[in-house]
Order: structure tokens, then sequence, then C-alpha cells
């Protein structure tokens, strides 16, 4: 029972704030409902009050109220207060804001990353080279800011962790950031501009682990691509392919893959770079480490699946 | 059936048969009645576009409609509703009205005004016709941002574009008719401060119109010339900016948010004090606050981008100006609650419709505050908080509007009554409804989940919520039935009236229910902005 009430009670607040800005828009979210909660009883209350009381209960239509054109004092006061509330919730805003927009300390550590929104996957690249799909890992506690964009040939989108603060649109051609600074856990998200047919698939999730471990994966991750033995082929099949192919592979929006269409690496790679017919170019930008990545992985897995299933 | 009467003595021209007499017309009445029917015939195919989202979206992973057809249809579903219902139901109802309000014999331009209403119905066409294209309509939704409408396959998004220049056509010729009908044609006595209050908002209504039509037609010409390929305006792959276009579009989609609440507000105006038996309090300022409201419409569209990477400045700005807009649209609210107090306050449907447009009017008008806070919208912004945001300011209150006008003037159109049993189940089953299908999905929004998803995660209070939205959204919809079955009976078995069923207060009630193409054999002189409460006063007092 105590529960149920717990679950019903936290579906009418925002997503838990993660984020020093996260926490402070909810801050604001607090104080706008105080303020609106107030307007509306100061509406609902008459609205209410009289409907009941001044209800006609039989008296005939001829019969008229007393004939009140106005009252300049009553009006002034419901301009002038409305006035006043206004400029409370604006005042706070202004208050709140400086940490919203969170701002590295002198001294303090500050990672870039930037954030590419393509149809239908967030392509991240750290400041050594590493990319990630999807899937973004961070270090805890430290600030990370984000730098949105799209590639000029993508449609926009925008990208959007909702525990780690607001949405920032992706935008071919132009440039936003955002920053968070977080504790150690997994924060999910998604694409909040329509962008296409799998626009509901395009989700984000950025995974919060102690600095240590890492900045020492950072640091694998970065050589293992270099030396083209990472998963980052698998993270490329799962966030460009899966989308519109199945998760398996199987054939969902676009056809199956399958062992004799991915055998032909050239053929692929000018597939994913030019995109064909309904698909897009989702590979566009890639360099060949990235496309050598997805070449192996998908002959791997077909070839071996091939072999398998008979 | 009754027995026929006797034919004319006199040979009756072709334009006056049964079908030619409405398709050759220029009866600003006709045509209105013409305009009203038409946007409700698309209502009805909205709300089935709605209602199969709706059902789409009642489990996750649901695979009730394809993913393309979602994408057409919340498509089809805001531009049908927005450019086929309530822009062009306003404009019915501002035909059939403005000029009895204003004691004319018709508007300024009845050619012009005929005009209006077939590309009206044309633009209609060619929009919901779009169904058929190739690869079917348009799927960027109805705000069309380019790139990807720029890039989208098959000749949908062209037909929309085309449709909507019909639509602009006809909404600019009726928007100039308005203005020089009502500058030009109020009758002796009728100065500005008598102007009944529904006349000033399609005033603005009009203004409006004519100020920010010109932008969205340029801004759709140059995306269709992107979608051929000799430009790139909106194309960043060219060197174009895709940001140009959301600037141009909420130039003027923005103002169109107005377009489609002010008329209702003046519905709202003319209602209440006939139905509360008293005047409205504060005339002239609820005339001055629809001039407000009118002008700082066209000083906000940012608050639509605030998540495009604005200048801090005018992030801080548009803020600012959208807040403003909070005030007048207040000072309305507050003078309809004081127009009650001490009233005779009869509950006919039309009195209802408009007491429930105050209640649900003010949820979404306050949800606006919280949006205009530019650092919270960059939370909610795009995701289902706004689109329940929107349908309490447009279903709650421009649909509300038109629900109360349309049972407020249904006997001056066809002299006949709407039932009071069926429009009590209309509205109750309707507000229900609506409250059911929208109030959760602000949870829904705070909660993360973006709009224009045809699914989404399985998370127990999304699936929850999502549930209860659709559920009431089919409430609302035997609601909307039971406003049908009404239209249908009342054609027979509505209660016939007379000249002024309600006691109301303005000029139209002076005309024969439903008026004669002339309107009126003689025009009272108007000496307050209550005409006919004046004419009844004088008429008692000549009777003592």
């Amino acid at each position: 029972m105590g529960s149920a009430i717990l679950l019903a009670a936290s579906g009418l607040t925002p997503v838990t704030a993660d984020s020093p800005n996260a926490e402070r828009i909810e801050d604001l979210y607090w104080v706008l409902c105080a303020i609106a909660g107030l307007v509306l009883l100061s509406v609902a209350v008459p609205l209410v009050l009289f409907v009941f009381r001044y209800r006609s209960r039989g008296r005939d239509r001829t019969i008229e109220g007393p004939q009140i054109h106005g009252a300049t004092r009553l009006e002034l006061a419901w301009t002038l207060v409305p006035i006043g509330l206004l400029v409370i919730a604006l005042a706070f805003t202004f208050y709140k804001l400086p940490g919203i927009t969170l701002e590295a300390q002198a001294g303090e550590r500050e990672l870039e990353i930037r954030v590419e929104g393509r149809q239908f996957y967030w392509q991240y690249e750290y400041p050594n080279g590493a990319i990630a799909i999807d899937k973004l890992r961070a270090p805890a506690n430290t600030l990370v800011k984000l730098v949105i964009t799209a590639p000029d040939s993508d449609v926009q989108h925008s990208y959007w962790v909702p525990g780690l603060g607001g949405k920032f649109d992706a935008i071919p051609g132009e440039t936003n950031d955002t920053s968070f600074k977080a504790k150690v856990g997994v924060y999910k998200g998604q694409c909040a501009e329509f962008c296409g047919t799998q626009h509901a698939a395009m989700l984000a999730e950025i995974e919060v682990i102690p600095v240590d471990e890492f900045d020492s994966w950072l640091e694998q991750e970065a050589e293992a691509q270099e030396a083209g033995d990472s998963d980052l082929g698998e993270e490329e099949f799962l966030g460009a392919c899966t989308k519109c192919h199945g998760p398996q592979g199987e054939g969902l929006v676009g056809p199956g893959l399958s062992s004799a269409s991915v055998s032909d690496a050239e053929n692929v790679a000018q597939i994913v770079r030019n995109g064909r017919g309904r698909m897009p170019a989702v590979g566009e930008e890639w360099d060949d480490r990235q496309m050598d990545a997805l070449t192996s992985y998908l002959r791997k897995r077909f070839a071996e699946e091939g072999q398998s299933g008979g | 059936m009754a027995a026929r009467a006797e034919p004319p003595p006199y040979p009756v021209p072709w334009t006056q048969g049964r079908v030619a007499g409405w398709v050759a017309t220029v009866d600003h009445k006709r045509i209105g009645i013409l305009y009203i029917i038409t946007s409700l015939v698309f209502f009805l195919a909205g709300g089935v576009m709605a209602l199969l989202m709706r059902t789409q979206l009642a489990t996750p992973d649901t695979d009730f409609i394809t993913r393309d057809s979602y994408n057409q249809l919340f498509t089809m579903h805001g531009t049908t509703m927005i450019f086929l219902v309530v822009v062009p139901i306003f404009a019915g109802f501002a035909n059939y009205l403005v000029p009895l309000m204003i004691g004319a014999r018709d508007m300024a331009f009845p050619r012009l005004n005929a005009l209006s209403y077939w590309l009206f119905l044309l633009g209609g066409i060619v929009l919901l016709g779009s169904f058929f294209a190739e690869e079917g309509a348009a799927r960027s939704g109805w705000t069309a941002y380019p790139p990807f409408s720029a890039y989208a396959s098959g000749n949908g998004q062209d037909l929309w574009i085309v449709g909507l220049h019909i639509l602009s056509i006809s909404s600019l010729a009726g928007a100039i008719n308005f203005i020089a009908t009502i500058h030009n044609m109020r009758t002796a006595g009728m100065s500005w401060m008598r102007l009944p209050l529904f006349v000033w908002a399609i005033e603005i209504y009009a203004g409006l119109l004519v100020i920010v039509l010109p932008a969205l037609t340029a801004g759709l010409t140059m995306l269709l010339l992107d979608r051929t390929g000799w430009t790139n305006f909106f194309i960043p792959d060219e060197g174009g900016s895709s940001l140009l276009y959301q600037h141009v579009f909420w130039f003027f989609g923005h103002p169109e948010v107005y377009v489609m609440i002010l008329p209702a507000m003046g519905i709202i105006s003319e209602v209440i004090p006939v139905f509360s038996r008293k005047p409205i309090f504060g005339y002239k300022a609820i005339a001055f606050s629809t001039v407000a409201i009118g002008f700082y419409s066209l000083l906000v569209w940012g608050h639509h981008m605030f998540t495009v990477g604005l200048p801090f400045g005018l992030q801080i700005w548009f803020m600012l100006a959208s807040l403003t807009i909070a005030v007048p649209t207040g000072v309305k609210i507050f003078n309809w609650i004081a127009t009650t107090w001490r009233g005779n306050l009869i509950f006919d449907t039309a009195m209802l419709w408009a007491v429930g447009f105050i209640g649900v009017f003010t949820i979404g008008g306050l949800s606006g505050i919280f949006l205009a806070i530019f650092p919270f919208d960059w939370q909610v912004h795009d995701t289902y908080f706004i689109v329940a945001h929107l349908h309490y300011v447009l279903f709650g209150g421009s649909m509300f509007g038109i629900f109360a006008g349309l049972y407020y003037w249904w006997p001056k159109m066809f002299g006949r009554r709407l039932g009071e049993r069926l429009g009590k189940w209309h509205f109750w089953l309707t507000l229900v409804g609506f409250n059911l299908a929208f109030f959760p999905q602000h949870f829904l929004g705070l909660l993360g989940m973006p709009r224009r998803v045809y699914t989404y995660r399985d998370d127990d209070l999304w699936t929850a919520y999502n549930l209860v939205s659709t559920a009431g959204s089919y409430v609302m919809g035997f609601g909307i039935l039971a406003f049908v079955a009404n239209v249908i009976w009342s054609r027979k078995h509505g209660e016939r009236v007379g000249h002024d069923p309600w006691l109301a207060d303005t000029l139209e009630w002076y005309a024969t229910s439903p008026p004669p193409p002339h309107n009126f054999d003689k025009v009272p002189y108007v000496t307050s902005a209550r005409p006919l409460r004046d004419l009844r006063r004088r008429m008692a007092e000549q009777d003592s």
C-alpha cells in the first residue's frame, strides 16, 4: 500500500536529477508548481463557488443579475498581482541560472566529448580519438562537456538524457554544448527531435564509472580500436544497423542481412558510406578504422551464423 | 412528408436550386455554414487519426500500425486540426456572425468570400488526398523541419506544401475580407467600443493572419524549391541553414496559436454574459487584452526554439515576452469569472462549454508559463509535456470555445436548438475523456517520453499513463459521437425557436432564425454594446 502510494507520487515528479544542472532545473519546477498552483486555486475556487452559489435554480431567464460593468481597482489587482508572481518566478530563474550552465572551475578537470546525431544512432568521440556508439562511458564526479552536432548530410536530432539535464538539438552545420557531472550509475535517454522512421529507436545511454576505471578503460579502448581488435564493430552493428535491419540482422524496416550480402567488404563499405534507396548514408564520415571494424565484424558474425545455423 | 408548397409563380433561377443554391452562393450565411460543416467533417477525420495513434500507443511495442503510417498520422492529424478545422471553423463563425453582429447586409466582398471557401475545400482535398500519393502523406510533422522534410521521398510532402499554399490564399483573402467588413460596414452607432467582443477577436485574428501568412508562404515556397533540388535555402550540406526555416516557420507558427485561441475567447466573452444574465465585466479590459495578446504573439516565436542554441540574450528576451502574454490572458479569465458573480447562471449546454473552457484553458495557460522559463523548457521541450500543453490550449481552449459557439448560435443558423440531453452527454463525456487523455501526458513528458514516437520503452509508469491516456481518448470519441447524434437528431426534433431564444445582447438575435438573405429589414440604432437588451427594455417600457 505504502509503496503503491510512493510509486504513484513518484510519477508526478520529473526524472530524478543526478547532475547539478538537472537538480537546479528540478528546483525551478517545484517553484513554478507552487506559483501555478496558487494561480489555479485563485481561478478554480471562485469559479466553482460562483457556479454553485449563483446557478439559476429554476429562476426565469428574464431575471437579470446586477448590471455591473466593471471595477477598475479589481481589474488593476488582477493585472498587477500576476505581474508580481511572474517577477518572483523570474527572480528565482535568474537566481538558479548560473548553475544551470555548468562551467569548469579553475584547475578543474573537464572532459570534452563530441556527440553526433545520425539517422538513427549517436556517435561519440573522445579527445583521444576513441569512438563509441549510442552508449557513452563517462567518469564520475567529473565535469563532462558534450559538444553536440550532426553531420551536414544528416537531419536534426536532439540529445537528451533527462536525469543529467536539458536537451540540446543536434543540427547539421550548428554546434551546441551542455555539461553534466554525475555519480556512478546508468542514465537513459533518447532522441527528442523527430528524425525519421526509426526516431523512436534512437536511444542513448550514459554509464558513469569511477574516474580511475574510466581513464584506464579509455586508454585501452583507444589502443584496441587503433589495433583493430576492439568491440567497435559490434557497437556499430547494434547502433547503426540493427535499428532498421532487425536486432539479429533478420530484417525489419530494411532487408535481412546474410553472409552473402555482407561478405564483400568493399561493397558493404560503399553502401554504408553512401546509402542506397531508402537507406541513409549511416557511415558517411566514418574513417577506415571504423569501416574496417564494421565490415570485419559483419563478416565474422554472419559467416559464423551461416555455419552454425546450417 | 409534408405536402409540397405551391410552385412559385415566377421562374426560379438555377442559382437558387437546392444544390446550386449552395454551390453558387455568395451569401455570407450560407458560406459560413459551408465552412462550419466542412470543418466539422475534417474534425472527424482528424479525430480518427488521433484514435489510431492512441491505439498504437496503448501498450508498448504494439504493431497496430506501421512506423511510417504513424509518422504520417501525427503529421496529418496536426495539420488537419490546425489548418482544416480550427482556423477555418472560426472563419465560418466569423462569416456567419460578423455581418449580422455589426448590422451589415453581407461581407464587404461576397465573391471573394465564396472564393475563400472553395479554396479551403480544395486545400483540404489536396491535403487529405495526399494519403494516396506515392509513399503516402507527408511524414515530417506539422512543423516540417528541414533538412528532413527537404529529403523526404515520395510526393506527400509536396502535396502538403501545395495544400498549405492553397489554404493560405484562402485564409488571407478571408482575413482581408473580415478587416474590410469590420472597418467599413458597421451600422449607425456601432462604434469600436460597442463592437461585440467576438468581432474584436476576429479583427485581431484577421490582422495576425495578414501579417504572418506571408512568412509561412515564403518558408514553404523555399522548402518546395529545395525539394526540387534547384535551391538549397535550408540544406546544410549545400551551405543552407535549416535553422533559418525554424525562425520563418515560428514567426508564423506562434501567432497562429493566437489565431486559433482569440476567436474562442471571443465566443466565451459572448456566451458567459448572456447565460449569466449580466453584462460582461470589464468590456474594455477584454477588448484591449485581445489587442495586447495579438501584439505580443508576434514577439515570442523563439520560445519554440529554446533547444536550438539561441544566443543567451535572445533566450532571455523570448522568456520575458512569453511570460508577458500571461498577464492579458489572466485579465480575461478573471473578468469572465467576475461576470458570473451574482448572476442568474443558466446552464444550457453552451454555458457548460464556456465554464469548462475557463477551467481547462487555465491549466493549459499555466503549463505555458512552465514552458516560457527556458531552462525548464530544455527538459520538457519535444516531450509529451508539450503534447499535453498544446491540447489543453487547442482542444480545451479552441475546441471547447467552438462547441460553446455551436450550441449558442445553432438556433440562429438552423432555426432549431441542439438537444440539451445529448448536449450534456457530449459535454461531460468529452470533459472527462479529455482530462483522462491529456493530464497524464504532462507526467509522461516529465518522465522523459519524447513526442512523435510510434512506440516507447516498457516502463511501469510510462505504460500505465499511456494506457489511461488511450482510454481517455476513447471516452472523448464517444463524446464526439454524442455531438454527431445531436446534430442529426436536431434536424427533425430540435426545439424550434424565434428570433432570440437566449434573450441575448447582440444584433444577430434581432434577425429571424435563420435570417433572410438580406439579414435585416431595418437595423435598430445602436446606443450601447448590448443593442438587443436595450431594445427589449424599450419595448417593455412601451408596453407598460
